[in-house]
């Protein structure tokens, strides 16, 4: 970690050469993007104005953009967490999901609780059902040797499923013309939101748990340990590392982080479980977090990105007749050349 | 197992880079379009903002609104359209409305079903802006609802259909359990076995509005059981309605009449959107002041929907046979959905001689008597 | 209960055909030591590309080839990536799929709801005609049939040609295929390519044989699945060719039961597919760290 922590201010001031090569790669990837659109004759410059305001050319833009990073950093680092011993998470979209639900469960059964009882249960409900669905993963992995990859990846559809099955079916609300919703959360049962805008609770959620990670990892003996596992699982076990536990239980920890993720979706931004909570918002974490090295500050800012890209795909879209994914090209042409450019030398392959 | 090579270089400082290119690259930009922006146009044209959940070009749900728009923008000069597309039911769609607000929209029609939720949140915090959503069941000082009873064109469609089955197998490749698309599904099997009691409708859930190989896959499955009609409530029609005519039995349309051209040689008819004067009228209604909100409704008289033009495969006696019902729906000499109907487990829903009203048809989770399936519980 | 089975294994081998283009070319990639979890990508660029070159040429063989080289050549950005820059696999493949779902989105906004011929099933005359299994194997496009072909090829292509074995040994380690003078990265660059030209196949017997249609974002996860299922056939053709017949079965038995008026839930009935491959994994899970090549194993086996 000190290593890293060097190596970024070793990039950051001591060797210019680098850096003005990679704004110049950055702005090849725009320049690329540019000359797509002009040759699909459309206008660059007005379509790089568009995405950058959207996000960031108003009060309104920048707290949307908060919003739109919450379930992106959760996600991440519900993947980052189990990628430390080597683990490949897929499966946040499914974590997001089973959190929405339990929680969703308990808003609907003890929604007559009072708020300051109510909202701490839920949240623990929604960690517990991301937690749950991941350390089923894990634990298969342990002891059944399942490739976690590919759990956690088919126990998504799994997830998206249940989540339509009780709103379409059991906990359809009658109230709605049975149209595929759960009934509204009572008042209590609403994560507060911070001031007039959509910024929810769940951001803070988001920042601690970056936090939390990142001192976890660097200062405690669990973190210690889990970088031995993640650097040499034959050496740790050998030193006496129940690698079974860690697996089970970051796997734990990174499903309950999307868990909360989901429970803040229906919680904040919904206020009622229904179809389509996510949109992709776990495989947009994992991108975010293998693109960060799973460095919980490198999640941050790549999740700023993502969402700055996000929020200006619509904005080129209603101003500019541009199709949104303009923006998917444009984050891919970023991507490969952040890859290519050998900063993020992966360990291993 | 892996190896982690000992100098591993942090891209953090790559991606603030980046992030700082980004900025800097936005402000300066932001002045040039922020001026774009303050030139005054000479006559306020209203400027309407519609929000899609799939592509306009579907040949369904959301074609069906976007000629709507097209259309209004060409009868009425004043008015100044803008759109979004594949925009999802979830948080995105809130934001949508609201950047849309700050382009000047003051009449905005949210289309999808999910985006009920969201729209009243934004119609709250715009008084100024007017909502028009299509299907809701709740209403707001500023948001108002709208939908037309297309039921009615696919009891008709469904009495060609009737005629016209060899097997007396429908089949009907449904998005959702939903009211709307439940509505239609009975109304197609009580048309038809108005004419052939015999006919059962085969309804099978693709749980998505848009996933063309699994309805393809689904309209197969039916085929494979001896279905000779399909039919379909999906966002996009093309799968099901191309698939029908690849293994050679009958399509009804929904959604458009112009998904004729998929299926020359199968088209039987259908039930085709039409919100051209609907969205004019609003737009009219939203310049002079004179909204009103509520829930509005039409039937087949309104011209919102009608009847598809009939393919070459319906003989001139079906025409005439769903004509002539076609003139009694429009007379008020019968109402689809009228007593009695029973429900696929015999249950008597609505009593002889009752028109159920719309909030009830709008609620419906059962299905008619004819039906082979279960309605999710 | 007889025309339920077959209209279900119809239908397995009618819908699966596109999965197991791209399950095809990812085993062939992962023997050579590289994930693409670009997949989904490479299969929209195939399906966007061939329905563009289909409206615009009408010609099949063309757009078949247009397909193929979009597929083929987008899986050259990865490898580029992976093999030359050394870049992380997950993370590559994950941007891959990002652009092709930007660049065929975009490209093929205009061809959204077009109309094009297209490729038609093809009943091979007697063979169809056999019971049971003439419908199953014999009522389909000529993609479908490809696929007959295409797997034991491939088959024998890794494990009895001196071709694969070379692509084997460069998947099971680099150098000890370099020092027996192969050339790996060629290899790896090759095995993607091709990889990616099977996806794109893939794609395009979605867009122009199964549904007639463009969309974007219409292949819907296949190439996940596709991932999935090879990790599933334990990176063996054959094996995956059962796997993807398995999975497009649960998904053809779950429209089956519906289409009969099954009182389940339709969304409990859609979970089918991914139980019961998860129940198959578990049955075997044991032994299928054994057989992946040891070159994934940084990818895939961080913890052992």
């Amino acid at each position: 970690m000190e290593a890293r922590m060097r190596a970024i201010t070793r990039v950051g001031t001591g060797q210019p050469a680098r850096l003005i090569r990679l704004m110049g790669m950055v702005s090849f990837a725009f320049l690329a993007v540019g000359i797509f659109l002009w040759a699909f004759g459309k206008n660059p410059v007005r379509a790089y104005g568009e995405i950058f305001q959207g996000a960031l050319g108003s009060t309104y833009g920048l707290t949307e953009l908060l919003v739109k990073m919450t379930p992106f950093i959760l996600c991440a680092s519900a993947t980052a967490l189990p990628a430390r011993i080597g683990l490949i998470n897929v499966g946040a979209e499914g974590q997001l999901h089973t959190g929405a639900l339990i929680a969703t469960w308990g808003a609907l059964t003890f929604g007559d609780l009072p708020r300051g009882i109510l909202l701490p249960f839920l949240v623990i409900l929604g960690f517990a059902g991301g937690a749950i669905w991941g350390s089923f993963s894990g634990a298969l992995r342990t002891m059944v040797g399942l490739n976690e990859t590919i759990s956690t990846l088919l126990l998504n559809y799994v997830a998206v499923l249940l989540v339509e099955h009780y709103v379409h079916g059991p906990w359809k609300d009658p109230a709605s013309f049975n149209w595929p919703f759960t009934a509204e959360f009572t008042e209590a049962a609403r994560l507060p939101t911070f001031g007039s805008s959509r910024v929810h609770f769940g951001l803070v959620f988001a920042l601690t748990a970056v936090v939390v990670l990142y001192l976890v990892l660097r200062k405690t003996r669990w973190g210690y340990e889990m970088r031995v596992i993640g650097d040499n699982a034959e050496a740790a076990r050998r030193a006496g590392i129940p690698i079974g536990r860690y697996i089970v239980l970051t796997m734990f920890i990174g499903g309950g982080l999307a868990g909360l993720a989901g429970m803040a979706e229906v919680s904040a931004i919904q206020g009622r479980l229904r179809p389509g909570i996510s949109t992709g918002f776990g495989y947009t974490g994992f991108l975010v977090s293998w693109l960060a090295s799973h460095h919980p500050i490198g999640i941050v800012i790549m999740a700023f990105l993502l969402g700055v890209l996000a929020l200006g795909g619509d904005m080129i879209q209603i101003n500019l007749g541009l199709p949104y994914s303009t923006v998917n090209i444009i984050m891919a042409l970023i991507f490969f050349i952040v890859l290519g450019s050998g900063q993020l030398k992966k360990m291993g392959a | 197992m892996r190896k982690r090579t000992k100098q591993t270089r942090m891209p953090l400082g790559v991606v603030g880079l980046i992030v700082v290119f980004l900025v800097s690259f936005g402000i300066l930009l932001r002045g040039a379009t922020a001026q774009e922006k303050k030139v005054p146009s000479k006559d306020e044209k209203l400027k309407v903002g519609f929000v899609y959940v799939g592509p306009r070009d579907d040949y369904g749900y959301n074609y069906a609104h976007d000629q709507g728009r097209l259309c209004m923008e060409k009868k009425l000069g004043w008015v100044e359209t803008l759109h979004a597309e594949n925009i999802p039911e979830s948080a995105d769609v809130e934001r949508v409305m609201e950047q849309m607000i700050r382009q000047g929209a003051k009449l905005i029609f949210p289309t999808s079903y999910g985006y009920l939720d969201p729209a009243i949140n934004v119609a709250k915090r715009h008084n100024d802006v007017i909502f028009m959503h299509a299907g809701g069941f709740k209403t707001a000082p500023n948001l108002g609802t709208y939908w037309a009873y297309i039921y009615n064109a696919m009891y008709l469609s469904g009495i060609a259909a009737g005629k016209l089955t060899k097997t007396n197998k429908l089949g009907f490749v449904a998005a959702h359990p939903i009211p709307q698309v439940l509505g239609n599904i009975n109304a197609l099997t009580l048309g038809a076995r108005s004419v052939n009691p015999k006919v059962e409708t085969h309804v099978v859930f693709t749980g998505g509005w848009y996933n063309p190989g699994k309805e393809a896959e689904a309209a197969n499955s039916l085929v494979d059981l001896g279905v000779d009609v399909l039919t379909q409530h999906q966002d996009s029609p093309i799968a099901v309605v191309q698939t029908a005519e690849k293994r050679g039995v009958y399509a009804v349309g929904y959604h458009s009449k112009d998904l004729q051209k998929f299926a020359p040689k199968g088209w039987l008819t259908g039930a085709s959107w039409n919100w051209c004067n609907l969205y004019a009228d609003l737009a009219k209604e939203v310049k002079d002041g004179k909204w009103k909100g509520g829930h509005r409704r039409g039937g087949l008289e309104t011209g919102y929907f009608e009847l598809a033009p009939f393919g070459a495969a319906v003989p001139n006696d079906v025409r005439d046979m769903v004509m002539k019902k076609r003139k009694e729906i429009l007379d008020g000499k019968y109402v689809v959905f009228q007593g009695p109907v029973k429900d696929n487990k015999g249950t008597l829903r609505v009593k002889a001689g009752e028109k159920p009203t719309f909030e009830r048809i709008e609620q419906m989770d059962w299905f008619v008597e004819g039906v082979v399936g279960t309605v999710p519980k | 209960m007889f025309l339920f089975l077959q209209g279900v294994l119809t239908g397995a081998v009618r819908s699966e055909t596109s999965v197991l283009y791209a399950t095809l070319g990812e085993t062939l990639g992962e023997r050579a030591g590289i994930t693409n979890l670009g997949m989904e990508g490479c299969m929209l660029m195939g399906a966007c590309l061939g329905f563009v070159t289909m409206a615009h040429t009408d010609n099949l063989a063309l757009s078949m080839m247009a397909a193929a080289l979009a597929g083929g050549l987008s899986s050259l950005i990865h490898a580029f990536l992976v093999v030359t820059r050394r870049a992380n696999q997950l993370a590559s493949g994950l941007a891959l799929m990002f652009f092709g779902l930007g660049v065929t989105g975009f490209i093929g906004r205009p061809y959204v709801g077009m109309k094009i011929r297209g490729l038609n099933e093809l009943p091979i005359p007697y063979l169809s005609e056999i019971p049971f299994v003439g419908p199953i194997l014999f009522t389909h496009d000529v993609l479908t049939y490809l696929t007959y072909l295409l797997t034991p090829l491939l088959w024998v292509f890794l494990f009895y040609t001196r071709w694969g074995l070379a692509v084997r040994a460069v998947g099971e380690n680099r150098t000890v295929a370099y020092a027996s003078g192969l050339r790996p990265s060629l290899i790896q660059y090759l095995a993607v390519f091709f990889g990616g030209m099977l996806a794109g196949l893939g794609g395009a017997h979605l867009s122009i044989a199964y549904t007639h249609m463009w969309v974007e974002g219409m292949t819907a996860g296949r190439g996940f699945i596709a991932v999935a299922l090879v990790i599933f056939s334990m990176w063996h053709p054959l094996r995956g060719m059962l796997g993807t017949l398995l999975f497009g079965g649960a998904i053809a038995f779950q429209l089956q039961l519906q289409a009969r008026g099954s009182r389940i839930s339709p969304y409990i009935l859609d979970m089918t597919p991914y139980l019961l491959t998860l129940a198959v994994l578990l049955l075997w899970g044991r032994t299928r760290k054994h057989a992946m090549p040891e070159g994934l194993k940084a990818v895939f086996e961080g913890v052992d």
